[in-house]
This record gives structure tokens, sequence and C-alpha cells, in this order.
């Protein structure tokens, strides 16, 4: 089998992210001047003009604001079917992830959705499920 | 008609178009695509190859502009230019033709667009399948770990969104492809031509990332095509009636977001475009309204990308471009027929350009599902990212 996909974790506007998952956190970029959500993380508040920003730990919740099955395969390590959910995060509405559900789940929107952590060798992958699983 | 400042409000023309065959498998470069496209375009403006001096290349394309220059035995080439990203270029391709006119660094200037969609890369694939990767800027590692690889899979998050919202649903998409379809069959030269789409045959397609389905996605094509633009004075002593340029426009929206989609996903609405912005803004620069536009090219990856174009481009309210597809009112004899040579979804996909050459056709008269009388001409290009878009007029209006 093909190996997962291995996020790069040192990049210098998205290493936070995987440093506060490798603690079993999920982590958003903020601005420090003016509270405004950074993401995609960068390193500039295009709100207020500040270059100083800060990662913070948010509640490891969302919400599913959409979703798709993925029927037909494309990574030979992501077997079909599979369910991909985009998710707002109940702290952070700017701030959008991804969640992967073996199968097809069949989501609606604004269901609740909660993070676990996956531990591999070099990185920890934030993973989602329904809440009320 | 009320124009805003536009200072390029008909100060040039499409005066030649050239286009290779469409199909699955060229067993030829790019580089040979790009220059018998090139070749075609030149003859059919009635211009020497020669007389070239400008090139416009999509950031995306493999074939660069020294090595067609090179091919094409160009002496006097002295302006060239690339526009991204991607299939959001096309339109731009054509404004940076004009400004290269106006600002008089040159005066006969070469867009193309070559690729083996089919089989060289091949975009339906998307990124991220590698063994690792992400950082420098692409986001990805926020998307590839999770099995979100390709632009199928996020127009299919954007249509869902759309759904959502605004009840949208699989036979609305179905009538955009069965239109692409239907124009298809009437043009020969279109990869699907010859192979007619019913609602039955479209819910039967196989299911890819729901909800999308097979015939929701354009066809990887490989082929090319190019244009030559030259000013309005010059074209009327040129053999084609000239496609008028009268407005292009480029536009992004707030919160635009890096990469090459993925991030897309982040901004506050995934049912509004830059298109939005962009329409508007094309609107004015031509003193236009959607009433003015006879027929329409809109980008079409996939269904969903022409759906919301239709309500960005205010042919209907935001959210019903849906039940507006299914009113027959996209197709030939419609109020506003659109993507009259297949579409990327039927003819074939060259990246938005190719709709180009369709727009020039329905000013010209000469398109296989012709616009009787059309004289408005619309052109959009690709989403998500950011986009452009530009009317053709038949003649001076």
């Amino acid at each position: 089998m093909t190996d997962l996909f291995v996020p790069t974790t040192t990049d210098h506007d998205t290493g936070g992210f995987w440093e506060a998952a490798r603690r079993h956190q999920i982590a958003v970029l903020y601005c420090a001047s003016c509270d405004a959500v950074l993401h995609m993380p960068k390193q500039y508040c295009r709100r207020c003009g500040s270059f100083d920003t800060a990662w913070r730990d948010v509640r490891p919740q969302g919400s599913v604001y959409s979703w798709i099955v993925v029927e037909r395969q494309i990574h030979p390590a992501y077997p079909a079917p599979y369910t991909i959910a985009l998710i707002e995060l109940d702290d952070a509405r700017e701030a959008r992830l991804i969640g992967h559900l073996p199968g097809r789940v069949d989501l609606q929107a604004g269901q609740a959705m909660i993070a676990g952590f996956e531990d591999h060798e070099t990185y920890t992958l934030p993973v989602w499920r329904l809440a009320s699983v | 008609m009320v124009v805003a400042n536009n200072p390029h409000l008909n100060a040039c023309a499409i005066v030649g178009i050239g286009a290779t065959e469409f199909s699955r498998n060229s067993g030829r470069s790019e580089l040979t695509l790009a220059t018998e496209a090139a070749v075609a375009a030149a003859a059919d403006a009635g211009v020497a190859v020669s007389d070239i001096d400008g090139m416009v290349r999509c950031d995306m394309d493999f074939v660069q502009h020294n090595a067609l220059a090179d091919a094409l035995g160009l002496p006097n080439l002295s302006f060239w230019s690339d526009v991204g990203v991607g299939g959001g270029a096309p339109a731009a391709m054509v404004g940076q033709a004009v400004a290269a006119i106006m600002s008089g660094q040159a005066s006969t200037v070469l867009v193309y667009r070559a690729l083996n969609g089919r089989t060289g890369a091949r975009y339906g694939q998307g990124d991220g399948q590698g063994a690792e990767g992400g950082g420098g800027g692409s986001y990805l590692e926020y998307f590839s770990p999770y099995g979100l690889n390709t632009p199928g899979q996020m127009w299919s998050m954007l249509a869902r969104r759309h759904m959502v919202e605004f009840g949208t649903t699989s036979e609305h998409l179905a009538h955009i492809a069965m239109t692409c379809r239907e124009n298809a069959n009437a043009n020969p030269l279109a990869q699907m031509h010859g192979r007619p789409m019913t609602m039955d045959d479209y819910l039967a397609s196989p299911m890819l990332t729901d909800p999308l389905r097979l015939f929701d996605y354009c066809i990887e094509t490989d082929g090319a095509v190019a244009l030559i633009v030259t000013s309005l004075e010059r074209a009327r002593d040129l053999p084609q009636p000239p496609a008028v340029i009268r407005a292009v426009a480029q536009g992004v929206q707030a919160g635009m977001q890096p990469g090459i989609a993925f991030p897309s996903m982040m901004r506050a609405s995934l049912t509004t475009m830059p298109s939005a912005p962009t329409a508007a803004r094309l609107y004015a620069r031509a003193g236009m309204t959607p009433a003015d536009i006879d027929v329409a090219q809109f980008y079409d990856c996939f269904t969903m990308t022409a759906l919301i174009q239709l309500e960005d481009y205010g042919f209907c309210a935001k959210g019903e471009g849906g039940p507006f597809a299914a009113s027959g009112a996209i197709r030939r004899g419609g109020s506003i027929p659109i993507n009259t040579a297949g579409g990327h979804l039927s003819e074939g996909y060259l990246h938005g350009v190719n709709h180009i050459l369709e727009g020039v056709r329905q000013i010209r008269g000469t398109s296989t599902s012709q616009v009787e009388g059309a004289e408005v001409s619309l052109v959009t290009s690709g989403l998500p990212i950011a986009t452009s878009a530009m009317i053709l007029t038949k003649g001076v209006l």
C-alpha cells in the first residue's frame, strides 16, 4: 500500500498548526493587535496592518459547512468511497478545516464535529468525526 | 451608451483564430500543437507569421515564448507576457495584448494555449498525490493529508454548498451538461460530436465526487488554440470581419486567498465568485448590461462553474442559476445561449482559450450553433481564484 501523504510541518507560515497538533490541540493564527483570524495563515493583518501574529489554541470542535463523497479513487493510499467535510471552527468561523471520514457518510450542513488526533512518526494529524457518533 | 472611463474601448480587435484537432491523444508535442495553431491563426488573419511581434502565454503552458518564437522563426518579437492563474487567464491574456498594442510595445500579438491535457499532465488528477509536500505558500498541507486532491473534488464542495443554500439539484446541473452536449452535436470538431445526452444519460453517468458526476466534469483534451490581436485601425485592412474588443476586465474577491484552488474554500461565500466583481467592472467599461449580451461562452471546467456565472454575470438572481438553466434560457433560441461550440464539457478543455475562438465565431456569424444576429459576445475565464472576462462586438456599436 502506498503511504499516506505526509504534510510539511515546518513551513514559516503554517508550522504553528502542526506544533499544536503534536500537542493534540487545534491552533489558529490570529493578529495579536486586532484579533482578526488570519486563515489561511499569513504573517500580516490586512485589517489593521500589523505584522504581530500569534497562534492560539481553540476548542477542537466545529460544524459541517459543506461535504462531498469521493467515489472515484485518485490517491492510492486513500481508498474510495470516503467522505470529505469542510468544517467551520466554532471559535473561529473564518477558519475552515478539512475532515476525512471513511465510507459514505450522510452529512448535513451544521452538524457538530469534533477533532481527535492521530499520531504518526513525524507528525500528528487532526482527524474529525461527527460529535453525535 | 454610457461608458465609464475606458481608454481601451474599441481600440483593438481579434482578427485571426486557429486551432488544431481536439483529441484524446495528439501524438505530438505541445510545441508542435502551439505552432500549428499559431500558423493557422496568422493565415486566418491574413498576416504573415513574421509580422507577429508580441506573444501572450498562460502561466501554466509548457510552451515558453522563446520556444514558440523560435519554432515560428519570428525575427521581430518585441513583447511577451505571462498571465495566470491558469484558467483564469484567457480574457486577461487578450487584455495584455491590448495593453501592449495601445502602449506601442507590439502591433500584432499572438495569444496561445497548448496542452496535452489528456496524454500529458492531467489537471483532473490534481495536487498532493506525492508521498509528502505542502508548504511554500501552497497550503496543501491543510488539504492533501485528507485525500482532497483534485479540482473536481473542490468544485463538488462548492456545488454542495450551492445546493444547501439555494436548493440547487443534480437535474439543474444536468441542463448545463445537456446544453453543451447539444451544441457539441452541431459542431463536428467537438470531442463529443455524435454522442447525444439525455437527462437519463446524465443521471446514469458515474458519480465521481458526490454531488458531481462524470458528465459534470469537462473533457481533458490534447490540442492547441491561438488568436491574433491587433489595432482596430489595422483590423479594417484585414480580410476577416474584426471581433472588436469592447472591454476586458480582471477581478478578484475580497479575501481572495492564496494557492492554486483549495484555499478558495476559506472565503466567506462559496457561492459567489470573483466573477461577480469582474462582471460589474466589465459591464461598466463596456457601458452595457446583461440585457445587451446576445451570446456567452462561460468557462465550464464543471457544470457548477457555469451555473455560478449565470448568477454572477447577472443573467439571473443569486441562487436561481439552477432553475434558470433548466428553463431553456441557455439553449440556442433562449435568452442567453451559452457555450455554443460545446464548451469545456463537450467541445474540449483548452483551458478557456477555445471559448475566445467561439466568441469570435459568433461575431463573424460562423458558429455551428450561430445565434442569429449576434452582435455582442461575452467570454469568461476560469474560477475560483481570480478571473477575467471580455465583451466582443460586431463592428463598433
